[in-house]
């Protein structure tokens, strides 16, 4: 299975992610997926979150998940992006592509990945209310 | 023995720091280690029960015993996504 992770403090480009696909002959289903900042946080208005990582932990812990997944459905590609640093409301922190053969394993492996992230990933957000300072300040 | 531990999230402003040493006995437990931070840093009593603890790379129960020189990370519940 193919796999690929980033983590950038850079806005996400989804067009030269779509460009970057590659799917072979016998591949069904493209599931992707985009996790976009709300404008509200416990009922308050925000502007941003700003998220943290402990980078090299991210990576190890997405490699297990990946191993999981491999085992798991007949996946031949996961990428996944995720933002660090201040990502202002209603920009993507989070591009998720699954490629598999049929529709159901792309959805259930991406569902369950996205689950297993929030759990386990450490990954953490701190929202950015309206009046505050921020990193992209 | 020496550990270096490693803050993230809000627990660098309960603790005041990102990253703190402490000297345990040999053979030590990383639950032993989160008590004696406990002891050291009030402020995280709160979070006792929902808190996260690495070794390196991977969690690890209160069990596993620990070694000179690990690097022990203690975080909240991860918020990815």
């Amino acid at each position: 299975m193919k796999r690929q992770l980033i983590l950038t403090a850079k806005p996400i480009d989804e067009a030269a992610l779509l460009a970057g696909r590659q799917i072979s002959a016998g591949m069904g289903a493209v599931v992707n997926f985009l996790g976009v900042v709300r404008g509200q946080e416990e009922d308050r208005t925000i502007v941003a979150i700003e998220y943290e990582a402990f980078e090299q932990m991210v990576a190890h812990q997405f490699s297990l998940l990946f191993d999981e997944i491999a085992t798991r459905w007949p996946v031949e590609s996961v990428r996944l992006v995720h933002r660090v640093g201040v990502v202002r409301v209603n920009e993507p922190s989070l591009w998720l592509e699954i490629v598999a053969p049929h529709r159901a394993e792309a959805f259930a492996a991406g569902q369950w990945l996205i689950d297993e992230m929030k759990r386990v990933v450490p990954i953490w957000k701190k929202p950015i209310f309206v009046g505050e300072k921020s990193g992209a300040d | 023995m020496q550990i270096t531990v490693h803050f993230y999230s809000y627990f660098k402003e309960l603790t005041g720091a990102a990253e703190v040493s402490e000297t345990l006995a040999d053979q030590a437990t990383l639950g032993a280690l989160h008590d004696q931070l406990l002891v050291r840093f009030p402020k995280l009593v709160a979070m006792k029960r929902s808190t996260l603890l690495a070794v390196g790379v991977d969690y690890e129960t209160r069990n596993h015993v620990l070694k000179d020189g690990d690097e022990v990370s203690l975080f909240p519940p991860v918020q990815g996504g």
